[in-house]
């Protein structure tokens, strides 16, 4: 008898238990039973919720909003001269200092019913104008990557708080016992986007990569190649044998967890390899995500993905997109960037609405930040044909799709610059409120006691933007 | 207090609160008549009900900012940013300032109309009449210190007890015993047996070093059966360096330390590694710890008598350094402000166990620790250089200082600066011949395309690729071209002066200056006098190390039992506030820091009694009837069993699989090779970063605690088991790491490359071995002998194939056993 197989149903692990771990308390048994793991959780029961799952799609970098969605007649009249920025000077500037107006760098057209505003760079989303909703007052606060992005991610612009997706598996819990509840496809290099912080350890994300060809892994230590099986799990049964053993010696939920943790490990080892082969789906799929074509195969891979994951019930799934970060050559470079990621996200957004799971789940495009409406130049000789735009946490664009939020609405604007909000502001506490309120959870009332105190994802700040909800 | 008496309380509170309220009314003239409320009630009110009482009104429970609107009395009371009402300059009112977006930004949601606003202006102007009753203090959440007379335990003076009396009077060893036992006896519970001989060894020797005995070391203490047997082990390994580089890395968990500046771009941290070692070292040589303390906030101001103990003090200061610096802020008086906001964090969570960082905006809601008392230590570090602008972009950085050099260390330094000179000078030397070929080939084609030929220009590519290279190699040459020894270290600021209050934070929103050593917080300690030619940092390592001072010693007496028992006498250690938690055997806490400070806190005496001590030879053995009163061991009747660190699980497997480096190591990043530094280029806008593509050959071999620790990503090289075993996350300051049981460990145990790797590396060992080759491995990896059962299992296991030795091998490495000490 294997013990993946002993374990499969709650009556034989208590079984189990009852023979191996002699002395637990009853409640104890019963929560390690349920909760799975060695720290209870406290779940706030969920209220009104409109979606089940999010698919947060981070555009790292920092995507140009002027270009994109956010023209401005001031800008484009004005494109290669000095206009009178209304920044102020409490903070460096580098290769900004003409502050040269720079017209978007491809036609920006009103589109579908709703005439919401994207550039032709973006065709196969422009072609979804409906089903979007385009938040052009969004606001954060900071100008530099590294915190910007932690911001996103946690609320926090520096130290180590839970990300966003470990609050939402904190506030809801696994769908599917047999995988994490979050996982991040091909996250941003800092490790704290996806940790758990002081939430348990369960919750925080496990880190996916898709693999492009046969030798890649999805999943870190996921299989030994090298080894069958059957010696694997040989070696597995003589040392869960001996973990068992010294139980009775030493019993500690820890080790109980530790044993629990081989289980999942090894029912995950032959399950989840099926999930994330991507071949189980029709060539038609595959051509509407871009498999295939050099230019979206790796986003388009890592979208088909994260329906698959969504679909199969993990809450939080996150891709990261990379490569929006245009300090230089806008022209050329917002373009390919737009080719790598436009049909990706389209073909998820269809796929998932054919599917009838958008109304379940809520998309989130965003970057950490936008880009400013002047040019930037780091060597000060380039002609602006050739220059980039700066950060801007002043004012950028975010997008939300499916579950529980109005389409085809444009939400807020920007002044005559695009540089700052003058009305629908949401602040990046704001859409977190938001995101957790379409899943039923009070963005006030999930609290975590840490250090003497109760901690939430929007800290003190953060209002639910009602007027983009359904 | 009970229910009742709390709601008499309150409606006292409120009787109170009115009867203020009215006298007030009584004596402000402009409230006598009617139009005024009218004025209110039309057009005020109904604003304040629709925009405002959201967030600012008791009856939503909420009062944001600390400010509530929704009486007379609170509007001009104000909150944290002061009165929302000025009636003396009505119209600077924080209030108008709000509404007209010039300050704050109120309403959030958006800007009110011009309408509004000049009705607000009006009103105010008059003199704001108002006719709303109630009490303008916001109630605290709660009140967790029940009798107000009596003082909070942690901030109370250290008082050492008496020994409690015992009925098993021969189980204590040591006088901590008589504690412990004392109260398991007082709820009738008995302590647990002594462990055997074999565990205690592996126990000691995992907790004092991070490593398990060695054989010969059983050996030895399997023949030693005098009294001091465990004496000698514990003194063995007290003097061994492996103690000092196991117990230095929990201090490192404290102070946010990584071998990189900030998060962004990966900017090395190449002098980062002598605040390491500086720790390493002043565990081993048991610098008292108070001497420990003033060196890390003051050390630059001390006085010395050797070019080592300058270099020491020196490098000390980089505690106050190397955390998370955002050097990448673009607005730099956000950076300063954010920096001293850091220092303080973690100056007050190592010494005194406390969350200052609540008090940046308001005065801490549970514990003493006023608004007023955080931007004194502000101050005391706002007057303290700790970072620069570097004149690359926006970047900063954190300050260095040359260190002081011996002759000897000067003669050493011109030798090798005369070799760096020569190399230089043939890298130059081969890189301009390369040009001059180059040009000549250029020439060359040139003129050879006039002639319609071509040349095969595969090496002129060849020629650019060594120019390139030889390019790189002179850039990395001149960037670490020897130079005096560095320090990260900071210095007093020109110029100290005192720090205002910033509102929130907002560093360009201020309020009232505070003098630096205005700090009320301990008012048992009284905080020393500051020159104004000082920063304050001598003053403050003397308050901190105050032997009266009741928090430094109390705080790393309990981190050093946590580390030792696993959970801390203080199971919140790095919180002994109001709301963290009591302790479980407070006297014995007392007993135990009061011992610590008359023993000219000794770090090693305190972990030497520990260790000797009945309480820490108890087994881990479970007693059904004790799980179930007291599950989490907070009365000390067994050891608790604990799982390895990632460094001490590494460090053993090297270990067992002998393969372990015990040779002390200066730079964790291997800098010297060239391809792991990039953007060498002095006109790059962003600072040289470092890129692990090449490791030295020792390094998969070196204990953990001297491998680079990067903030930006995962743990690279040779020790990416830090990122499946919970090792600390480089940007917190946190004096206990979580310890997890997550399938991403599993996953590592059973398909890691690296398992593998030591499975075949044991098993190749025993198949070269003499002896009982089962017996063998059980000593080396458990270190116990094998039972019967077992060897009937594994020579049952082994029955197919000689490869099964290192899957046997693998299942023992990776087996709970191993992976805790128990």
């Amino acid at each position: 008898m294997r013990f993946p197989n002993l374990l499969n149903t709650v009556a034989n692990r208590r079984q189990l238990l009852k023979q191996t771990a002699c002395g637990f308390g009853g409640v104890a048994l019963n929560w390690m039973l349920t909760q799975g793991n060695v720290q209870a959780k406290p779940s706030v029961p969920p209220t009104r919720p409109k979606a089940k799952r999010i698919i947060f799609l981070f555009m790292a970098g920092g995507p140009s909003q002027p270009d994109l969605f956010d023209p401005k007649s001031l800008i484009i009249k004005n494109h290669g001269k000095t206009v009178a920025a209304p920044v102020d000077d409490t903070q460096l500037r580098v290769g900004v200092d003409q502050y040269l107006a720079m017209a978007p760098v491809a036609p920006v057209r009103p589109r579908g019913n709703s005439g919401m505003m994207i550039s032709d760079l973006l065709p196969n989303i422009g072609g979804l104008a409906d089903d979007l909703c385009l938040l052009k007052g969004m606001h954060t606060d900071n100008k530099a990557h590294s915190p910007a992005t932690l911001q996103f991610h946690t609320g926090a612009l520096t130290e180590a708080r839970p990300s966003l997706g470990a609050w939402v598996s904190y506030g809801l819990g696994s769908e599917n016992q047999d995988l994490p509840s979050f996982i991040t496809i091909h996250p941003p290099s800092d490790g704290r986007t996806y940790g758990s912080s002081f939430l348990p350890a369960k919750h925080q994300g496990m880190a996916v990569r898709v693999p492009a060809k046969e030798s890649d892994v999805a999943i870190k230590y996921l299989r030994d190649a090298e080894t069958d099986l059957q010696t694997q799990q040989r070696r597995i049964d003589f040392l869960q044998t001996m973990n068992r053993r010294l139980l009775k010696e030493h019993s500690t939920p820890q080790m109980n967890g530790m044993i629990e943790s081989f289980e999942l490990a090894f029912r995950m080892q032959t399950e989840t390899p099926q999930l994330v082969d991507l071949e189980n789906e029709t060539d038609e799929t595959h051509q509407l995500y871009g498999l295939g074509d050099p230019a979206t195969d790796r986003n388009g891979r890592a979208c088909l993905l994260a329906r698959r994951l969504s679909e199969a019930g993990v809450r939080f799934v996150q891709v990261s997109i990379g490569g929006w970060d245009h300090h230089g050559d806008i022209p050329n470079n917002l373009r390919k960037s737009c080719q790598q990621a436009d049909r990706p996200i389209a073909g998820l957004i269809t796929d998932l609405k054919r599917r009838g799971l958008l109304d379940e789940t809520l998309v989130v495009w965003s970057g950490e930040f936008g880009r400013s409406p002047w040019s930037q130049d780091l060597s000060g000789t380039s002609p602006i044909e050739k220059h980039g735009r700066e950060h801007q946490h002043e004012s950028f664009c975010s997008i939300l799709v499916g579950g529980g939020v109005r389409g085809g609405l444009t939400y807020g604007a920007t002044d005559d610059f695009g540089y700052r909000p003058i009305e629908g502001r949401v602040h990046l506490y704001d859409l977190h409120a938001t995101m957790l309120y379409l899943l039923g959870l009070d963005h006030e009332q999930l609290t975590h006691r840490h250090a003497g105190r109760d901690f939430r994802l929007t800290d003190v700040y953060g209002n639910v933007v009602h007027p983009i909800l359904t | 207090m009970s229910a009742d008496s709390k709601s008499v309380l309150r409606i006292l509170a409120v009787m109170v609160a009115v009867t203020v309220s009215v006298v007030a009314r009584a004596e402000d003239p402009s409230l006598d008549g009617q139009t005024n409320y009218r004025f209110f009630e039309n057009r005020i009110r109904p604003v304040l009900v629709e925009h405002c009482y959201e967030c600012h009104s008791g009856d939503q429970g909420k009062h944001k900012g600390g400010l509530r609107i929704d009486s007379r009395e609170a509007i001009r009371t104000g909150g944290d940013s002061g009165p929302a009402i000025q009636t003396e300059h009505p119209l600077e009112s924080l209030l108008l300032q709000a509404i007209r977006y010039e300050s704050l930004e109120m309403p959030p949601q958006g800007k009110l109309s011009p309408k509004i606003i000049a009705d607000f202006e009006k009103w105010i102007s008059e003199g704001a009449p108002d006719p709303r009753d109630g009490s303008a203090v916001a109630e605290p959440e709660s009140q967790t210190n029940n009798d107000p007379h009596q003082p909070h335990w942690a901030f109370a003076p250290i008082v050492p007890h008496h020994l409690p009396t015992v009925v098993r009077r021969s189980w204590p060893r040591d006088d901590l015993d008589y504690f412990v036992l004392h109260r398991l006896e007082t709820v009738g519970m008995s302590p647990a047996a002594d462990a055997t001989r074999y565990r205690w060894l592996r126990r000691v020797s995992l907790d004092l070093t991070g490593l398990p005995p060695s054989l010969d070391e059983i050996r030895r203490f399997e023949r030693d059966r005098s009294a001091h047997a465990e004496t000698a082990v514990v003194d063995r390994l007290l003097s061994s360096p492996a103690f000092g580089e196991k117990w230095a890395r929990h201090w490192l968990d404290l102070v946010g330390y990584a071998d990189q500046i900030g998060t962004s771009n990966d900017i090395f941290a190449e002098h980062a590694w002598r605040y390491r070692n500086y720790v390493i070292d002043a565990i081993n040589d048991d610098k008292p710890f108070d001497r420990f303390v003033q060196e890390q906030i003051a050390g630059d101001l001390l006085p010395y008598e050797s070019v080592a103990e300058r270099t020491d003090q020196l490098t000390a200061t980089g505690f106050l350094l190397l955390g998370d610096v955002e050097i990448v802020e673009a607005d730099k008086a956000k950076l300063l402000v954010d920096v001293i906001d850091q220092q303080i964090v973690k100056m007050s969570n190592a010494f005194l166990a406390m969350t200052v960082g609540c008090a940046r905006c308001h005065d801490h809601k549970f514990d003493p620790i006023s608004q007023r008392d955080y931007y004194a230590l502000g101050g005391i570090f706002r007057s303290t250089d700790s970072i620069y602008q570097t004149g690359r972009g926006v970047w900063s950085s954190v300050t260095s200082v040359n260190l002081p050099e011996t002759s000897d260390d000067q003669i050493r330094r011109n030798h090798r600066s005369t070799a760096h000179q020569q190399k230089l000078q043939q890298l130059t030397e081969k890189r301009d011949t390369l040009l001059r070929e180059q040009e000549a080939l250029a020439h060359e084609s040139a003129a050879e395309s006039n002639e319609e030929t071509q040349k095969p220009d595969h090496e002129e590519e060849q020629l650019r690729q060594e120019i390139a290279r030889l390019d790189n190699q002179i850039k990395h040459a001149n960037y670490f071209s020897p130079r005096p020894p560095q320090a990260y270290s900071v210095h007093d600021a020109d110029g100290p002066a005192d720090m205002q209050i910033t509102i929130r934070g907002n560093p360009r929103a201020l309020g009232d200056l505070v003098a630096r050593d205005h700090i009320e917080f301990l008012k048992s300690t009284q905080f020393p006098d500051i020159p104004s030619h000082e920063s304050g940092r001598r003053q403050l390592a003397e308050w901190l190390t105050d032997s009266n001072n009741p928090l430094p010693a109390r705080v790393v007496v309990n981190r050093i039992w946590q580390q030792l028992f696993g959970t801390g006498l203080v199971s919140s250690v790095d919180y002994f506030g109001v709301r963290g938690e009591q302790p479980s055997h407070p006297k014995l806490l007392d007993h135990l820091a009061s011992t610590f400070i008359s023993q000219g806190w000794s770090q090693k005496q305190l972990i030497r009694r520990l260790v000797l001590s009945r309480t820490y030879r108890m087994s881990s053995r479970p007693h059904a009837e004790y799980m179930d009163v007291d599950p989490e061991n907070r009365l000390l009747w067994r050891m608790t069993p604990r799982r390895l660190s990632a460094e001490s699980l590494r460090d053993s497997l090297l270990f067992v699989t002998d393969q372990l480096s015990r040779s002390r190591v200066n730079s964790a990043l291997p800098l010297e090779y060239v391809e792991n530094v990039g953007g060498l280029d002095p006109k790059n806008v962003n600072p040289p970063h470092f890129r692990l593509n090449k490791w030295r050959p020792d390094q998969p071999f070196q204990r953990t605690v001297f491998l680079p620790v990067v903030r930006s990503a995962e743990q690279p090289g040779p020790a990416d088991l830090r990122n499946v075993f919970d090792f600390t996350q480089p940007a917190t300051y946190a004096g206990q790491r979580s310890v997890t049981a997550v399938p991403t460990q599993a996953l590592f145990l059973m398909n890691s490359e690296s398992m593998k790797k030591f499975a075949t590396a044991m098993a190749e060992q025993l198949k070269n071995a003499s002896g009982d080759r089962l017996d063998l491995l059980w000593w080396r990896v458990l270190n116990r002998p094998i039972d019967p059962q077992e060897r009937a299992q594994a020579i049952d296991f082994l029955a197919n194939s000689d490869h099964d030795w290192s899957e046997l091998c693998h299942a023992l490495l990776a087996s709970n056993e191993f992976l805790m000490v128990l």
